[in-house]
């Protein structure tokens, strides 16, 4: 049996600039060299062409969208694993009051 | 002071960060809602190996033919062009999670996801190998001996051959299945086909052999998120405090709380042996609440109270839990659900299984541990009907509607037509000016069909040599370079469009294009 007398560690809420920053910061960064990565071998007018032909998408356009796409994808990992390395407390709550 | 319970309770109050991993050994338990997971094992795995091998219209029923990218299922298949509806469908799925989970909890975990069917087989092996609970603690605890070895040996032998039988069947969604058995002996697998039958086995094989409930609990974001989605109207596996509590041993014959006439203890009362008893987070936030609600607080006196053992209680008092850690031993991820409730429950109810198994036992009423609502359990009327069921409910039917609207719908041609990218425009000899083109043209049915093209174009555009008609076989895709043909006259752009008729009227599309002459 635990003993409730002692408290479990249980680390306090970590502010909102530093869970935000965690996320938002190193998916920001894989993002960019990703895209740095990927465009260096892929035109985004090639890309375009075998898409959506019937859009005007410039080059420019294509390396923001593309910049976009990845770092939604690498910040929705971020944030995934933020939600899995949440302490269990944080979670294991009463049903709240109707 | 209670009696301490030689057992060493996986969970430790939950909210240490660092804790190396114990393993669990959940005990093997029969009951009417083991019955109906060994039901959903069946039917679902049963799905799972058989599907490949059904054929439907002289193709196997559903596969997953990627080299031509076509999705046949059954009856149906869907081209990339139809993604749409598979991200549709992705949708209806999360949809239909949240309806089933704030109406019943969480079904999926108990009976459907892989993850819990595939280690309750898994399970199975290694009851066979190395059997139940206790004696599976002490051949691990044991020094390595012949017994040992052959039973961790037979136990994997069959982990193996199983889990390379369901990475067999997984390339079999797409790659022919049969074609694939054959090329088995003698050994003609592609190096791709080798590779993914032996990555699915393996995952497979640590997926439900080692990580088990760690995948629930470290790596499964649908847990996190059940409070989102619970409330006090939704079914959830509930022990109930107010008749279990106090917890303990007590002397042959005492009857059921009901039978010696002491009812159901005041919830403030209860939540706290609770929280005494485990020291659990989410039975303190229990207590707190149920605190509140009586207008009391829990402040730094009442929490240093807690510090303070109480006097064991008479044994009148006694509730109907005998602390007998049925429920806690047959719990696959290793909680104890009398805590209340938390996210690494996966709501299989081996503990309701057991828990009954003992009351019966002990001449109680089943139903200490039982599918319930918050609401049900503090006494309160449960309400099904609420607003959040209804809006699920509605936008989940009409999504099903509008996709099974849609896939019955679909169009059995698709035509898409390409500019040539060298050249805007060239002059012919006769001095017409000239566009060229790339159609693609994709006959979706199961038939030969004939397609009747022209140009739809007020400024005397047309196809060089007229209207054509080609000829496609069931479900190809056909590229065709076309030219036309434009007066001399012609400048700057033109709109014009192409349309494709089915010869037998059953299809047609019209795509819309542009035509280039010289600017000046």
């Amino acid at each position: 049996m635990s003993d409730f007398t002692t408290p479990q560690f249980d680390h306090p809420p970590r502010p909102m600039a530093q869970r935000v920053g965690a996320i938002l910061w190193p998916s920001f960064f894989a993002a960019g060299v990703a895209t740095m990565v990927f465009f260096a071998f892929v035109d985004p007018l090639a890309l375009r062409d075998m898409t959506f032909p019937e859009l005007a998408v410039s080059r420019e356009l294509g390396y923001t969208i593309g910049f976009f796409a990845f770092w939604s994808a690498t910040a929705a990992s971020s944030l995934f694993t933020w939600l899995l390395l949440r302490p269990a407390s944080r979670f294991n709550r009463a049903l709240p009051p109707d | 002071m209670k009696r301490q319970i030689p057992l060493d309770v996986i969970d430790n109050g939950s909210n240490s960060l660092y804790v190396s991993e114990r393993k669990v050994y959940p005990r093997d338990v029969s009951g009417p809602l083991q019955n109906l997971r060994i039901a959903a094992v069946v039917w679902l795995l049963g799905m799972f190996y058989v599907f490949p091998w059904l054929r439907w219209d002289g193709r196997q029923a559903v596969l997953f033919d990627l080299p031509a990218r076509k999705f046949h299922v059954f009856g149906l298949t869907f081209w990339p062009q139809d993604f749409l509806f598979l991200a549709l469908l992705l949708i209806i799925a999360a949809l239909a999670l949240f309806f089933f989970t704030a109406l019943a909890g969480r079904l999926w975990c108990g009976y459907a996801c892989p993850q819990t069917v595939w280690t309750e087989v898994f399970l199975w092996m290694e009851r066979w190998t190395e059997g139940d609970r206790h004696k599976r603690m002490k051949l691990d605890a044991a020094p390595w001996s012949r017994d040992k070895l052959l039973r961790k040996g037979a136990k994997h032998a069959l982990w193996l051959v199983f889990a390379l039988w369901t990475g067999f069947t997984f390339v079999g969604f797409f790659t022919p299945i049969t074609d694939l058995s054959a090329r088995l002996v003698p050994f003609a697998w592609g190096g791709w086909e080798t590779f993914w039958v032996l990555f699915y086995a393996l995952a497979t094989w640590g997926n439900a052999g080692f990580l088990r409930e760690q995948v629930c609990k470290y790596m499964c974001p649908y847990a996190r998120f059940q409070s989102a989605m619970f409330d006090r109207n939704t079914l959830i596996i509930a022990y109930d405090p107010m008749r279990g509590e106090p917890r303990g041993p007590r002397q042959r014959g005492l009857g059921s709380v009901l039978e010696r006439g002491r009812g159901l203890l005041d919830k403030v009362r209860a939540y706290e042996f609770v929280y005494r008893a485990g020291g659990h987070a989410a039975a303190g936030d229990a207590m707190a609440q149920a605190r509140a609600e009586a207008g009391l607080s829990t402040d730094a006196a009442f929490t240093a109270s807690l510090g303070q053992p109480l006097q064991r209680p008479a044994p009148e008092v006694a509730g109907d839990c005998i602390d007998c850690t049925m429920c806690v031993q047959v719990c696959p991820t290793g909680i104890d659900i009398r805590n209340g409730l938390q996210y690494d429950c996966i709501a299989c109810g081996a503990c309701i299984d057991a828990c009954d198994d003992v009351m019966l036992k002990m001449g109680y009423p089943k139903g200490l541990i039982r599918y319930s609502t918050q609401n049900a359990i503090d006494g309160k009327p449960t309400r099904v009907l609420r607003p959040r069921i209804l809006v699920y409910g509605t936008i989940l039917l009409l999504l099903v509607v509008g996709w099974s609207w849609g896939v019955g719908g679909r169009s059995e041609l698709i035509a898409e037509v390409l500019r040539d990218r060298n050249a805007l425009y060239r002059t012919a000899g006769d001095g017409r000016i000239e566009n060229v083109y790339t159609l693609k043209l994709i006959n979706k049915t199961d038939r030969a069909q004939s397609y009747r093209v022209e140009i739809e174009s007020g400024a005397g555009i047309a196809l060089a040599g007229g209207p054509q008609v080609v000829q496609t076989e069931a479900q190809q895709v056909l590229s065709l370079p076309l030219v036309v043909t434009a007066p001399a006259s012609t400048r700057g752009r033109q709109a014009l469009s192409f349309r494709i008729d089915s010869t037998d009227g059953t299809s047609s599309e019209t795509v819309d294009s542009s035509f280039f002459g010289p600017l000046q």
